[in-house]
């Protein structure tokens, strides 16, 4: 943004053309440092890694496709359960902050009960106590289940400060011009919140393809599960799974750089044009 | 975005029935990756035994839904080279597998596999995910309690081993050290003092005094040794495996006798269905693969040793 439209001129003072030349170079240099840092720790690491732990590369060669095929179990246990995962967190943050005593103590009850106990117990939980019930869930649902409910919990805290944090401003106003409140809830404050949670939903959402390596315990064949079974017998334990983790990082890389462009997509209408 | 004519949650809602509906469709079809190396072509119940004497199978029962579906769905943990292990792939092959493939042949059906963890399969109550175990499971008094077992397939020594650099080389020197183990095997119970296998010939007495660690799996066990973690200098486990992992280059050394000798037989959930025809016609099915000599080559072919006859005590 330049003084032009200020001073309704078309000459730029010099001035004001250096700094902004100097702080393009500060950018530029604080973006080369920053890159040339990855590089120097990442071949470090790297370094280290190979000397200990060594890279063979014919094994790799012929187990790559197979473990890097357990990323597709990953993502669509991830993005099923987010999905769910939001769902539930609306109703309970909703609940939260509810009149109703009998909503707010599910609610409430909910989000106590299920951050409080570890997510790999709620797994094993709906897995193996269950089928004593009579519900027996095959292992792909019960992962789907088991992390839903886990976020949702976690989530559900995440909208209720949301939901709370939209000006209100914005909410006398929806009533002033008499909107019911349901529809207040539902068209002004919701979408408004969304755009304040989509950090943290997204960076939840990045945690949950990290969590889904806990359901390799019963047997689903996503990423980490494929990683051992193919490290363990041949003795190549530590190959495969600093590779599972690399894989896991590209990911999260990828995931990272969309919530990016995400955020900014949403946060369109407050930038100067 | 409007907020008025807001699409992004009619958007959110349509994606996530999609996805509910796809999950749907994908977890009925199998989690897992289709079955061994050497599939069995798909053949009729009828067809394929000729010795079976075609009493009507228990209405409801294991044998009639194995039957009816023309597959038989086996569990393995295959992380137990050379009993089961996962090739690049994504089929499964050893010994277990051989012994499970031909177990479905004999009985006219295709085989598929399911990979839970070992202590889920050990524990009982399947909830019907599977209908056998061919994981080389040991008979023990607290596992008949959930489970049925049929006739042994074959019989392991339990060898006890220690890390090259500890200098152990007798069992009792382990007095006072710390062992790995599996989790939920056998060889934990013999550390413990509370096995209670069923097992073949003289069972030695462990040390007085030994810590254990467990680990999820043996092969756990195998490579933290191998990654040079001092927490343990011995390690017990089957001498199939040990003979697996010494090739495999990790530092062990047998040390003294066997400890013990035990039955591995085929298992199947007690509270499954009604399994009494079933478990009669895998009797007859294992003593045949006894007799034919094709579990004695089997043996041969993956442990170089035909573990197949009973020791004698």
């Amino acid at each position: 943004m330049t003084v032009q439209a200020a001073t309704g001129g078309t000459a730029v003072p010099p001035i004001v053309l250096e700094i902004e030349a100097s702080q393009r170079r500060r950018g530029s240099i604080f973006r080369m440092v920053f890159i040339l840092t990855w590089i120097v720790v990442l071949a470090a690491v790297g370094v280290f890694l190979i000397v200990t732990v060594g890279v063979n590369t014919g094994f790799l060669q012929e187990w790559l496709p197979f473990i890097v095929g357990g990323v597709y179990f990953t993502l669509l246990i991830s993005v099923i359960s987010i999905f769910i995962a939001v769902g539930l967190a609306i109703f309970g943050a909703l609940g939260r902050l509810s009149t109703n005593p009998i909503f707010n103590g599910l609610a409430s009850l909910y989000v106590s009960v299920v951050r409080g106990t570890p997510l790999l117990v709620q797994i094993l939980f709906i897995f193996l106590a269950l089928p004593a019930a009579g519900i027996v869930i095959d292992a792909v649902p019960t992962g789907i289940i088991a992390l839903s409910f886990n976020y949702g919990a976690y989530l559900t805290e995440v909208f209720r400060a949301g939901i709370q944090a939209v000006p209100g401003g914005q909410v006398e106003a929806a009533r002033a011009i008499g909107l019911p409140e349901r529809e207040v809830m539902r068209r002004i404050v919701l979408p408004q919140a969304f755009r304040i949670v989509t950090p943290a939903v997204g960076n939840d959402f990045i945690a949950m393809t990290k969590d889904t390596a806990l359901i390799s315990v019963i047997g689903v064949q996503e990423l980490l599960w494929r990683a051992q079974a193919a490290g363990r017998p041949t003795g190549q334990a530590f190959q495969t799974i600093i590779v599972a983790a690399i894989i896991y990082w590209c990911l999260t890389l990828v995931l990272s750089y969309f919530q990016a462009r995400l955020e900014k997509r949403m946060a369109a209408g407050d930038r100067v044009r | 975005m409007n907020p008025v004519h807001s699409t992004r949650p009619r958007l959110i809602g349509l994606l996530a029935t999609a996805a509910i509906i796809f999950a749907a469709c994908s977890s009925a079809a199998s989690t897992t990756e289709p079955s061994a190396a050497a599939p069995t072509p798909a053949s009729s119940a009828a067809a394929a035994s000729p010795t079976e004497a075609i009493a009507t199978p228990i209405p409801d029962g294991l044998l009639d839904k194995i039957l009816k579906a023309g597959t038989i769905v086996v569990s393995t943990d295959p992380n137990y080279a050379p009993q089961s292990f996962v090739q690049p792939d994504g089929s499964y092959d050893g010994f277990d597998i051989a012994v499970a493939e031909e177990i479905g042949k004999r009985l006219g059906v295709t085989v598929k596999y399911e990979t839970p963890g070992w202590d889920t399969i050990t524990a009982g109550s399947w909830g019907g995910r599977w209908d056998i175990s061919v994981g080389s499971m040991t008979i023990t008094v607290p596992r008949r309690g959930v489970l049925d077992f049929s006739p042994a397939y074959y019989f392991t020594p339990a060898q006890m081993t220690a890390t090259t650099d500890s200098g152990i080389t007798s069992i009792a020197e382990l007095a006072g050290k710390t062992v790995c183990l599996g989790s939920a095997t056998t060889y934990e119970d013999w550390i413990k003092g509370t096995l209670e296998s069923e097992s073949l010939g003289p069972v030695a007495v462990p040390p007085a005094d030994i810590k254990l660690q467990t680990l999820p799996t043996d092969q756990d066990c195998a490579q933290a040794i191998a990654a040079g973690r001092k927490d343990a200098v011995g390690f017990l486990t089957s001498s199939t495996t040990v003979d697996q992992a010494i090739k495999n280059g990790t530092p062990i050394v047998k040390i003294g006798e066997p400890v013990f000798t035990e039955q591995l037989a085929v298992s199947i959930d007690k509270s499954g269905p009604d399994d009494t025809d079933f478990l009669a016609r895998l009797k007859t099915i294992i003593e045949e693969m006894h007799a034919d000599g094709t579990l004695s080559a089997l043996s041969l072919k993956w442990f170089d040793e035909d573990l197949t006859v009973p020791p004698t005590s």
